[in-house]
């Protein structure tokens, strides 16, 4: 599979709003791509598009060459979806589900039974396959959710927040589960507004808010800080004549409980200065230099936080 | 052809466990048949059940009374004692027991002799009446008592005039022999209780799969799984065939059970026994009809019900409403002329109209194209309203 290209897709429900403003992103096949963004800023809108549930947008989607839906018309079973939603009959048993799900996609007879046994084990549900499914747990409801998706081995999987409402056991075996797919070719499109999730799972991460795309890249290159700061989280506060020669030469600010920001001219003098915390017995508990997190990012790009 | 097996295998799974869709489905109409059928037995029959009594409460004696007792005893009329005078039998009609007591006054015998033309001589005749009584049992009451008076009259001229007769000559039943032949079929245009309730609930039973329908569409829309399948590049079309295919199925079942309990459930308990249509294939055609146009309608309220409780006021209501309408509840002969034309708007009796020229009038395919033809045309109406809607709704 070759890099699926979203290009200047614009969309908008009648009589409202634009939802999405002309977004362009490249998720190119093999690894994970981490879609963030707050409620509303177009996530589960760009994924039904995708998905072929909302009709009416403007822009080129395409796979390589080949507009998507083309090649859905031809290869009807190469994309999969999991919802937010527990998108699945509660009253059916799990096995059920997956034989309707399989079904109504094409699958039937051993090639069937071979796929609903392959994404039962990968989903770890083979043991609860006979229960009703509205009957399960939150985090199996969640994995018999993946397990749906998975079921016709998509090339493209697209994952809508897959790990609301679950407890950490679940979502951890989950985001697993999701890293392992990520060496498989598949082109996986993973959104949420989690971003530790994302930042632990996705090898590209893309950002909007409000129908635009803030950023997007290769997930070092997107978190890379180059204002040159160094923040330092110290066992004990720094001696005083230690933070007033700092001050003076690196600008440092004390940010409260033993963390500080200072601005080293060079790698050398980052050195120096660890070294002599270290000396003055205040060891370094964390040390961040050239880098920052989701968080710090999508603040510094929207001005607020992701779960606002 | 895969797919659309998983969809049906699918609500087949979703129905068999909804006790609450499968009771509306086959125990409410099948209750309904039992109930209905036994309680408007009576009201069913060309005259009410049981017989009508009457008194004569004449002053001029018993040989009088007597002569009017025979005259109007039988078809219905049974004699009671009289009351004691005119008071207690206002007060026992009054009370409906009995319903009729008919006053004949002093001299009124003697009158007997006035000759035609001078009866104004006569005591006039009075008849105390139930003002429940349907006014045709009412007026037989009138007609079987002015024919007992003539033929009075008639034994007292031939008696002033010396002739030998026997009075019972005169009676209204010796007048002449008079036989009475229904052409056709008897119960033609006015079914028996059990052939207006078996069909009729049977209608309004096949309707309310409206619920199922749209109950389980409404979770599925709610839920993610309608989005999930359009996702897997499921028509909406399919999704649409893969619920008529069941529900047509459970139309049928329901047909036959309803048909069962006609046959066996109504005369268990002590109702008449539904006979039988002579060509099922029609009776086939119909309830598959019947069928369409009630899944129809159940696909065009899923589609446009949001919520559960909108699905149940349009669904139900708009059952109830048709019903009412449409003979079901109650039959259309019943109902005055305006009604009867309001009636013609009703699927549900056009639904009727097919199962009575079938079960009732053993009629054939002619007399069931019509009802069958504007269900079908129907169907067809609201399924496409539902592709309709739901495509607009989609952008």
């Amino acid at each position: 599979m070759e890099t699926l290209s979203i290009a200047a897709v614009s969309f908008g429900y009648p009589a409202g709003e634009a939802v999405l403003r002309k977004i362009s992103l490249e998720i190119p096949a093999g690894g994970i791509f981490g879609l963030l963004g707050p409620n509303g800023a177009g996530k589960t809108t760009l994924i039904s598009i995708l998905a072929g549930q909302l009709r009416g947008a403007t822009g080129r989607i395409a796979v390589g060459d080949e507009p998507l839906q083309r090649l859905r018309r031809r290869r009807p079973q190469c994309l999969g979806l999991v919802p937010q939603e527990y998108a699945f009959y509660p009253m059916l048993t799990g096995v059920e589900n997956l034989r309707f799900f399989g079904g109504v996609q094409g699958l039937g007879g051993a090639r069937l039974k071979q796929r609903i046994d392959a994404v039962a084990a990968f989903a770890r549900i083979e043991n609860v396959l006979g229960r009703r499914a509205g009957q399960l747990s939150g985090g199996l409801k969640r994995r018999l959710n993946f397990a749906i998706g998975l079921l016709t081995g998509p090339e493209i999987l697209l994952l809508d927040e897959p790990t609301v409402g679950v407890d950490p056991q679940s979502r951890a075996f989950l985001l697993d589960s999701i890293r392992s797919l990520a060496g498989t070719g598949k082109i996986i499109l993973y959104t949420s507004h989690y971003m530790e999730e994302v930042q632990a799972i996705c090898d590209r991460v893309g950002i909007i808010d409000h129908g635009r795309v803030l950023v997007s890249g290769a997930l070092p290159e997107v978190l890379r800080d180059g204002s040159g700061v160094l923040k330092l989280r110290l066992r004990a506060p720094l001696p005083a004549t230690l933070a007033a020669d700092w001050r003076a030469r690196y600008a440092l600010q004390d940010t409260g409980a033993a963390a500080y920001s200072l601005r080293p001219p060079d790698a050398a003098a980052v050195a120096q200065v660890i070294e002599a915390a270290r000396s003055a017995g205040c060891e370094p508990l964390a040390i961040r230099y050239g880098q920052r997190d989701l968080e710090q990012l999508f603040m510094q790009l929207t001005h607020r936080s992701l779960r606002d | 052809m895969r797919r659309l097996l998983a969809l049906w295998e699918k609500e087949y799974l979703a129905l068999a466990r909804d006790i609450h869709g499968l009771a509306v489905l086959f125990l409410m109409p099948a209750v309904f048949i039992v109930v209905m059928s036994l309680a408007l037995s009576d009201a069913f029959k060309d005259r009410p059940g049981g017989q009508t009594e009457f008194a004569v409460l004449a002053a001029d004696g018993a040989s009088l009374a007597e002569r009017f007792v025979r005259g109007l005893s039988g078809d219905g009329y049974r004699s009671v004692p009289a009351p004691a005078d005119e008071a207690a039998a206002r007060e026992s009609v009054r009370r409906g027991k009995p319903r009729l007591v008919l006053v004949v006054p002093r001299g009124f015998a003697r009158g007997l002799d006035a000759r035609f033309g001078r009866g104004s001589s006569q005591p006039e005749l009075t008849l105390l009446a139930d003002p429940a009584l349907p006014p045709a049992q009412l007026l037989a009451f009138r007609q079987r008592i002015l024919g007992v008076v003539l033929g009075l009259k008639v034994t007292a001229m031939t008696q002033r005039a010396g002739i030998p007769a026997d009075p019972r000559a005169f009676d209204l039943e010796q007048a002449a022999a008079l036989r009475v032949d229904a052409v056709g079929n008897p119960r033609a245009g006015r079914p028996s209780s059990v052939q207006q309730n078996v069909p009729a609930w049977l209608i309004f039973g096949m309707f309310f799969v409206v619920m199922p329908i749209a109950s389980l569409f409404i979770v599925e829309r709610r839920d993610g799984t309608l989005a999930r399948l359009t996702s897997q590049q499921v028509p909406f079309s399919m999704i649409l065939l893969g619920k008529i295919g069941p529900f047509f199925v459970v139309n049928l079942v329901q047909a036959a059970l309803m048909l069962l309990a006609g046959r066996t459930l109504v005369p268990w308990f002590g109702g008449e026994v539904l006979a039988l249509p002579a060509r099922w294939d029609l009776l086939a055609a119909v309830t598959a009809s019947t069928s369409l146009a009630a899944i129809g309608w159940g696909l065009l309220v899923a589609v446009c019900a949001r919520t559960m409780e909108q699905a149940t006021v349009i669904g139900g209501v708009g059952n109830i409403l048709a019903a009412a309408i449409g003979g079901i509840m109650v039959p259309r002969f019943f109902m005055p002329e305006s009604m009867q034309t309001l009636a013609d708007f009703s699927p549900m009796a056009w639904a009727l109209d097919g199962f009575h020229a079938v079960i009732l009038r053993q009629g054939g395919a002619a007399d069931i194209a019509g009802p069958c033809g504007k269900l079908l045309l129907l169907a067809t109406a609201l399924l496409g309203a539902a592709l309709w809607i739901h495509n607009r709704r989609r952008g």
